[in-house]
């Protein structure tokens, strides 16, 4: 080896070392506030205004099976659980649908149709609240899932398209092309080249989908009356009293809603990961 | 190929209706065996709620539902405080107004009376001697009268006071409660000097300073009703005299308090850190439930110079003007004001009751004797400043201003501001 | 190829489906606000249509919704110029390193899966002068500032914090998009910029630069709208407290609406908001050009 690689060497390593200092230091950032969540959780609401910094004199691992009975978590995860997988399910499917059509198909109006799925992401959900309440309220969908479902699919469309039609649009050409002289139909296109071809995409959109409607609360909050069909984020708010609030009990509530999130995203964020690699090897 | 997508669909529209098909919404009338259903919608939950008077408020709803099975049943919607009229009017406006529902009197009480959406309960109140059983009689209704129609019925009352620890009074050498403001301020520099924080209070949650805000522009004789009437203005020199008085008293104030919060201002004062807090008196529940010991320390006198004024504030049950069953509703409010329910509520959830009921004050709460007392003694009360302005928007902007204020904008700008809100909001109409 | 590629009916069932669902829950809801933009209503009795008088208070009279207008421009700039650099820094280096990655990466991207309201409670929390980080400054000697509740300066500080705990949560989103799209470009192309004595800075920006522009469009348009929307983290931080100096469009438009129950009032600032979007991403999209790279 020549010198001057051996310099190289030597000063990448140093790099090297730099960043990881660099990405230590940014990680302790971001887990020091959510392990702090955990220590409240496991305080009582004095010992928390007194010293909220303190280690927890006592575990008040009551809190916690407090949380869980009286919040009736267990049946909210279930439903947001339910809620969120049809939405996710649903979303990729008719979401990346449409995105193929937009980006890769040809025809004149495909532009002007993302202009419309975009307008939908630009208006906050507050907007169509009463109108949309007003609407399912007739047809009789308030207070059952599907009437969280179909609002939660539709508002996550447009992203999904958004993203999706990107995807679509970076696959490279030739592909279409061979497949394309192989005599595939349109359809198989679709389900067996760009689709399979889009999963980095797919977990990514797929993931954002999930989160957000997991943790969606005002539209929950209106359209569900029924405390066997509440979500997780409503059954949190319900340690908000109208004087006080009971603080650890709510961050014990909080880790509660916070572990499925982190054990789906978890496999979520595996999966992309190889997707990522996959995606570098076949390139 | 096209089958394969058809038949994705499918599937997934049948898993959606499989998923959803198991849960029906349930009818809200009458069912199948002739029990009627009705729905009270409140604004804490029943299962999870610390609140004492939440806590009273299920046992009165379990005592309804088991004497009346198999004739009415009540379910009961509950949301937290901040989404609570969001969807109290969501399900108005889809013409799914609760059976039954609480709300504040005031501001947030006009917007349903003025549409019709709240029942006309006069009739009831007066049929078979109800209205008498209240504290007053009529004149418990007040806040709820329209045109001398009542639209709502109070269940009970919280007075705002000073908390004080009796404790460092004596070490500060103060023996005599404060009766003026001249006395309020030498009384918070004694304190001050003998080393401790004189008032806990939180500017965080504007609500908590307007209180005492809104004590200091009684005590300066502000008339809320011609300024909403356009005759008197927030620039006036009684308004800007309360102002200064806030400036003034706020030296004494803890030195976070522009950011504490509620719970954070009343923690404070039950661990020991200051010695006065101006609050509503169902903090007495959370300051006993949090530091028991502090019961026998804890003093209440009427806030100073208010000239015997007190502000009073009630929770109120009103009925749709839509129930199909009035009957049911009725009966459901009967049992928040019968004997057990009020008894609760002084012995328990330290609230002034609304009914003649005779309760075992030794088992209520120390401080609510006091409260009582201040109660009793006032000449008249006031609502909430934020309470009793024209719209629940101008109440906001009152409290927000007083925060300006507070953290420095000078008084003539701040009530300018103020003033300028009203000009375009309140009095054009 | 082009046949195919143009198939109408293909077209039509790709789309329909997500256009009908689109239309009947979203669009026509919209429509119905564009017209109660119009109206005054309160949602308990019968809209009554007042013209434009709505818009007029809006830019006359309301100095709540100067004061958002100026806080969400702010945000909208902070939020696509810091979550660009720091996305893709971030991107950039995970992927130049191996050991470690995947756990960096699931640490930046954690916050992005909690939710914000509730990191909106615990970041209140931390700012709170009685109880947060003011106390452990005070452990050395220096007096923290009122975080959450100062009032000086144009853009005050506590849409500063705000802005900054944004940043927190959201860059990992950034991140994420950019790392995806990096992994797609093919490695034949570093390698042989590598023979060609081309360093790792250089790489990044003549080979990754150009090839992730596509998704640079697509991301910092999500960052746009995300931050003209944005809600949560404001709404349980400081509720556009104090004196609405931290009020946003999204913070405003719950007020207005919910709050005091002006529904038409509300639904003229969504129309506005819903403006501001459009005009936003067509600037993006018309600046950061997409270009046509073959990977």
């Amino acid at each position: 080896m020549s010198k001057s690689s051996k310099k190289k060497n030597k000063s990448s390593i140093v790099v090297k070392t730099l960043i990881y200092i660099f990405l230590s230091i940014l990680a302790v950032i971001y887990l020091l506030p959510l392990i702090w969540v955990i220590f409240v959780s496991v305080k009582d609401d004095k010992t928390l205004f007194v010293s909220p910094w303190s280690m927890p004199e006592r575990l008040m691992i009551e809190n916690y099976t407090f949380a869980w009975s009286a919040g009736k978590l267990g049946i909210a995860t279930l439903n947001s659980a339910i809620v969120c997988v049809a939405t996710l399910l649903l979303c990729l499917v008719l979401g990346s649908m449409a995105a193929f059509a937009i980006g890769r198909m040809r025809w004149k109006l495909a532009n002007a149709t993302m202009t419309y799925f975009l307008t939908g992401m630009m208006i906050p959900v507050h907007c169509v609240l009463i109108p949309l309440f007003t609407r399912f309220s007739k047809m009789g969908l308030t207070n059952s899932r599907l009437g969280l479902i179909l609002p939660y699919l539709t508002l996550s469309l447009p992203l999904t398209i958004f993203i999706m039609s990107g995807f679509f649009k970076g696959l490279p050409n030739e592909l279409f092309e061979s497949a394309c002289i192989d005599g595939c139909s349109i359809y198989r296109i679709f389900t067996h080249i760009a689709f399979p071809l889009s999963k980095t995409g797919l977990f990514v959109t797929g993931l954002m989908t999930f989160v957000a409607n997991w943790n969606e609360l005002l539209l929950a909050m209106v359209f569900i009356s029924d405390d066997t069909k509440k979500t997780l984020p409503v059954s949190l708010s319900k340690f908000v009293g109208p004087y006080n609030t009971n603080y650890s009990q709510m961050f014990a509530a909080i880790v509660i809603a916070i572990i499925p999130t982190i054990i789906v995203y978890c496999c979520f964020s595996n999966s992309i990961v190889d997707g990522l690699t996959q995606g570098a090897v076949k390139g | 190929m096209k089958k394969r997508i058809l038949a994705l669909l499918l599937t997934a529209a049948m898993t959606v209706s499989m998923l959803t098909g198991c849960g029906d919404s349930k009818s809200t009338s009458a069912s199948a065996d002739g029990v009627q259903e009705i729905t009270w919608m409140f604004w804490d939950d029943l299962e999870a709620t610390e609140d004492l008077i939440s806590k009273g408020y299920k046992e009165t709803v379990d005592r309804f539902n088991k004497d009346y099975e198999g004739v009415y049943h009540v379910n009961v919607v509950t949301t937290n405080l901040e989404e609570y009229y969001p969807k109290l009017n969501a399900l108005v406006a889809a013409g799914e107004t609760p059976d039954c529902f609480i709300v504040s009197p005031g501001p947030n009480l006009d917007v349903y009376v003025e549409p019709g959406v709240a029942a006309d309960l006069t009739s009831y109140l007066k049929a078979d001697g109800w209205m008498d059983t209240f504290n007053g009689g009529e004149g418990a209704f007040s806040q709820q009268t329209y045109d001398g129609k009542i639209y709502a019925v109070p269940l009970n009352i919280a007075a705002a006071c000073v908390f004080y620890n009796t404790e460092m009074f004596s070490a500060a050498g103060i023996t005599e409660m404060p009766t003026d403001w001249d006395g309020m301020l030498s009384a918070c520099q004694k304190l001050q000097d003998a080393g401790y924080t004189p008032i806990t209070i939180s500017a965080g949650t504007a609500w908590c300073l307007s209180m005492l805000a809104g004590y200091l522009c009684d005590s300066e004789g502000v008339d809320t009703a011609a300024i909403d009437a356009g005759t008197a203005s927030w620039t006036d020199a009684n308004v800007v005299n309360a102002a200064n008085k806030l400036v003034e008293i706020s030296k004494y104030f803890q030195p976070t308090a522009a950011g504490d919060t509620n719970d954070v201002a009343t923690a404070n004062f039950y661990n020991e850190e200051a010695a006065m807090l101006i609050q509503g008196s169902w903090a007495i529940a959370q300051i006993n439930g949090s530091n028991p010991d502090f019961e026998d320390k804890c003093g209440v006198f009427a806030f100073p110079g208010t000239d015997g004024r007190v502000i009073a504030k009630s929770d109120s049950l009103a009925m749709s003007a839509s129930t199909e069953h009035p009957e049911a509703v009725i009966a459901f409010m009967k049992y928040f004001t019968d004997d057990t329910a009020q008894k609760y509520t002084a012995e328990v959830g330290g609230k002034i009751p609304v009914t003649k009921v005779e309760y075992d004050a030794s088992k209520a709460p120390a401080q609510l004797a006091y409260v009582m007392d201040v109660f009793g003694n006032a000449k008249s009360t006031f609502g909430f400043y934020n309470e009793s302005l024209a719209t629940t928007e101008a109440g906001a902007a009152f409290d927000d201003t007083m925060v300006s204020i507070y953290l420095g904008t000078p008084v003539e700008e701040g009530l300018q501001s103020l003033e300028d809100f009203y000009k375009n909001n309140v009095w054009k109409k | 190829m082009d046949k195919l590629l143009k198939d109408k009916k293909a077209i039509f069932i790709f789309v329909a489906p997500a256009l009908l669902l689109f239309t009947f829950i979203l669009f026509i809801p919209i429509c119905q606000s564009v017209y109660y933009s119009f109206c005054e209503y309160n949602a308990l009795t019968k809209p009554v249509f007042i013209g434009v008088e709505n818009y007029r208070q809006l830019f006359t009279t309301d100095r709540t919704m100067k004061m958002a207008i100026k806080n969400s421009l702010f945000f909208l700039v902070f939020s696509v110029v810091t979550q660009l650099i720091a996305g893709l820094i971030l991107a950039a280096l995970l992927t130049n390193i191996k050991k470690g990655r995947n756990f960096f990466k699931n640490v930046y991207y954690l916050p992005c899966v909690l939710s914000s309201a509730a990191l909106g409670l615990l970041w209140m929390f931390v700012f709170t002068p009685k109880l947060g980080i003011n106390q452990i400054l005070a452990e050395f000697g220096i007096e923290g500032p009122l975080w959450l509740m100062d009032t000086k300066g144009f853009i005050i500080l506590p849409m500063w914090v705000i802005a900054f705990v944004s940043l927190w949560q959201y860059v990992g989103q950034s991140m994420m998009l950019y790392m995806a799209q990096i992994s797609g470009i093919s490695t034949s192309l570093y390698e042989a910029s590598y023979i060609d004595g081309c360093t790792k800075p250089q790489a990044f920006r003549y080979i990754t630069l150009p090839l992730i522009r596509p998704m640079m469009a697509t991301a910092m348009s999500l960052n746009a709208i995300g931050s003209l929307k944005f809600f949560d983290l404001i709404f349980n931080m400081t509720e556009g407290g104090p004196n609405h100096m931290t009020e946003v469009l999204a913070t405003h438009l719950y007020q207005q609406g919910f709050k005091y129950f002006k529904y038409g009032y509300a639904s003229a600032i969504g129309v506005v908001l819903l403006i501001i979007c459009l005009l936003v991403t067509f600037f993006i999209n018309k600046f950061v050009k997409v270009d046509n790279y073959e990977m």
